[in-house]
């Protein structure tokens, strides 16, 4: 379904509409491309060979569903650097999972191939922000957005920036300038910095969600900001979903089922995983209580797990004055300037050094 | 998977290095470690280096048990402290074993405190592990000595427990079917050393299940002759500071001698890939710890220097002594002790 078919089903509600974009690559499949063998053999799967990471369909599907509860007008989308021949695997693949999903955007690898431009082959930031205000302009006005990544390569930045340019707080020539030096491609920086000047100033972007899957260092991550929430697994993400109500309950109870059903996660880890959140501040104490009551009752976490700990509830009792709702331990955005984007991109041009 | 409670805040570089440790596990294992101490530090310090979260917990202990502290003192005091959280957390059947790098002497007298001593034992041991010549085939690169401080003075009953848990342990860990077990004494001859020591001699002379090889002597300690070296714990620790000192001694001559003359710094330079590779043979972080035998508990007691990669061993040898049900191969070699 195209950007059109999907505002065609826009509905009038109290809620803004709100826009899912994911990667594909890392954050929804368990893509291995590390070597050419492996990249040959990705490029070769059919849909059924696919693997997704575990919990993502159900995070998926629980948005959908959390959004038709609401009345709220939902679009889900995949911008993919992979090229559009594996589509069909593709599709079949979210297909076999049921997920709902309104369109997938590919990157035309094999243009870059025909021009002998191999270095753009790797080079996505220039293609992702495209997608992505592309995909805006189409979409209704007053969009909110969640932006799905992961850790290994560029989406942090990717997201960041487009998110600063729908803010308004990055300036087009500020944009072209980093643009250069990450080496967008020259032939879409126009095309970027026009995107940039119709789109910017909407805002919309509430948090743009990393997968941690290269387990990068969660520190790495404050450069970016308060909007970018780095997550270990579904789990946590799907808990800091519901804390800010964009899944219930329920729908982080499936997903934790399916942790524990079909990936071989233990209640244990499930219990490690919240605890980290809470420590991390991404999650507050009586939201873990609150969305952790339900998990216990059904099995999915310990019994007597991060409740009965007594650091838990020495930080409990500093919030108990309140009243016990979920609410989000993360603070919303709200900046005048844009991110330290050279102070980001020296981080990464350290990291590729090292690695 | 095991479960391991690891003392964050014991240690020359507690917590950086312990945590470091762990998170290390944490991404390479399935086992899943309690790091114990103070949440904020302990967070922070994650927060810096990759690990998996759903292989670790984090334990409040609001208190530290210091290198210097008088251990008998400390552990009646610091109730809070992170090396006796951890204690207990094994008691309490939260852990399987616990991994410390603190203080040695609160390390064993909080043990003894809250596990259990396994039946027929009379005093625990800390043993450990030392590098030295291999003799025969199969042996492990490292030697295990115990007592070395645990039990001051001992009787001869105690010693031969001694040797039957050094047993137990080193075919479990080393994997070496028949360890070679030794009595560390002041002449090959069954008559040497004094009344204990003869009569040790003799009981060992008398079991089965363990393969005696008779009294060694100082010199035999870097040698293959045995794997597992037997003594009381004043003998084992001067013993074990002596083969230390001996090691830093060499490395400070080899040092002056470099800085001394061009010829010798040349030497030493082309001899380098061979010292490296007997240091990476030798290495102490590649075993970890070393265990605090004869609780129902496992405990491994690590180095205070260690760093996080000797953490991260020491962790694994401790899931591995759980996996091999080490304190059940005690308890049955017990049972056969004549």
């Amino acid at each position: 379904m195209n950007m059109a078919s999907w505002l065609g089903r826009s509905r009038s509600t109290a809620l803004p509409p709100l826009l899912c974009r994911w990667d594909l690559d890392k954050t929804y499949l368990r893509s291995e491309f590390a070597t050419l063998r492996q990249l040959w053999r990705t490029a070769r799967e059919r849909g059924e060979d696919k693997v997704e990471v575990p919990g993502v369909p159900e995070i998926l599907k629980g948005l959908h569903a959390a959004a038709d509860r609401r009345g709220r007008t939902i679009g889900l989308y995949f911008i993919s650097a992979s090229p559009p021949q594996i589509g069909k695997a593709i599709r079949d693949k979210l297909a076999l999972d049921g997920v709902p999903y309104d369109g997938i955007v590919f990157k035309d690898q094999l243009d870059h191939l025909r021009r002998g431009r191999i270095r753009l082959l790797r080079e996505h930031v220039g293609f992702k922000l495209v997608a992505l205000l592309r995909g805006r302009l189409a979409a209704a006005s007053g969009s909110r957005e969640l932006l799905f990544g992961d850790d290994w390569e560029s989406d942090p930045l990717i997201y960041s920036l487009y998110a600063d340019i729908l803010d308004g707080t990055l300036a087009v020539d500020r944009l072209a300038a980093l643009m250069a030096r990450v080496g967008v491609d020259p032939e879409l920086r126009p095309e970027i910095e026009r995107l940039a000047g119709d789109a910017g100033g909407t805002g919309g972007v509430e948090r743009i969600f990393i997968n941690l899957e290269r387990r990068t260092p969660p520190a790495v991550f404050r450069l970016y900001g308060t909007r970018v929430v780095p997550t270990f697994n579904y789990f946590q993400t799907a808990l800091v979903l519901a804390a800010e109500s964009y899944v219930d309950a329920d729908d982080v109870g499936r997903v934790a089922r399916s942790l524990v059903e079909r990936s071989g996660y233990t209640p244990r880890r499930l219990e490690n995983s919240l605890a980290d959140l809470v420590r991390r501040r991404l999650l507050a104490v009586d939201s873990a209580e609150l969305l952790g009551a339900p998990l216990r009752d059904a099995g999915l976490l310990p019994p007597s797990g991060i409740a009965s700990r007594r650091w838990f509830q020495r930080m409990r009792a500093a919030v108990q004055q309140r009243r016990r709702r979920l609410v989000s331990a993360i603070p919303r955005v709200a900046r005048a300037t844009p991110l330290d984007y050279e102070a980001i991109l020296d981080r990464l041009a350290a990291a590729r050094a090292s690695a | 998977m095991p479960t391991i409670a690891l003392d964050a805040m014991g240690g020359d570089h507690a917590p950086d290095a312990i945590v470091r440790g762990a998170a290390l596990v944490s991404t390479t294992t399935d086992i899943e470690t309690l790091l114990v101490g103070d949440v904020e530090r302990v967070q922070a310090i994650l927060d810096q280096v990759p690990y998996n979260p759903e292989h670790l917990a984090i334990v409040p202990a609001t208190g530290v048990i210091d290198m210097g502290d008088d251990p008998r003192e400390a552990v009646r005091t610091k109730k809070d402290a992170s090396l006796l959280v951890a204690i207990r957390a094994a008691a309490d059947g939260r852990a399987d074993a616990v991994v410390s790098a603190g203080n040695t002497g609160a390390c064993i007298l909080g043990a003894a405190g809250h596990f259990t001593l396994l039946p027929g034992i009379r005093r625990a041991a800390l043993a450990s592990v030392y590098p030295r010549q291999t003799e025969h085939e199969g042996q492990d690169r490292m030697a295990l000595l115990l007592d070395v401080g645990a039990t001051v003075r001992c009787e001869a009953d105690e010693l031969v427990q001694f040797a039957l848990m050094g047993s137990a342990y080193a075919r479990r860990i080393s994997k070496v079917h028949e360890p070679r077990i030794g009595l560390l004494n002041m002449g090959a001859e069954p008559s040497k050393g004094g009344p204990i020591l003869v009569e040790a001699y003799r009981r060992l002379r008398e079991q089965t299940g363990i393969n005696f090889v008779g009294n060694v002597e100082g010199h035999d300690l870097v040698r293959g002759k045995a794997d597992v070296i037997v003594c009381e714990g004043l003998l084992g620790n001067v013993t074990l500071k002596h083969l230390e000192g001996v090691s830093g001694a060499l490395e400070d001559l080899a040092k002056a001698a470099a800085e001394q003359r061009l010829v010798w710094r040349v030497g030493l330079r082309l001899l380098s890939q061979g010292i490296d590779r007997v240091q990476a043979l030798t290495d102490y972080t590649q075993y970890g710890g070393s265990p605090i035998l004869g609780f129902d508990r496992l405990f491994i007691k690590c180095h205070g220097r260690s760093n996080a990669h000797a953490i991260a061993n020491a962790v694994k040898v401790a899931a591995k002594a759980v996996r091999d049900r080490v304190p059940d191969e005690i308890r049955d070699a017990l049972g056969r002790m004549r």
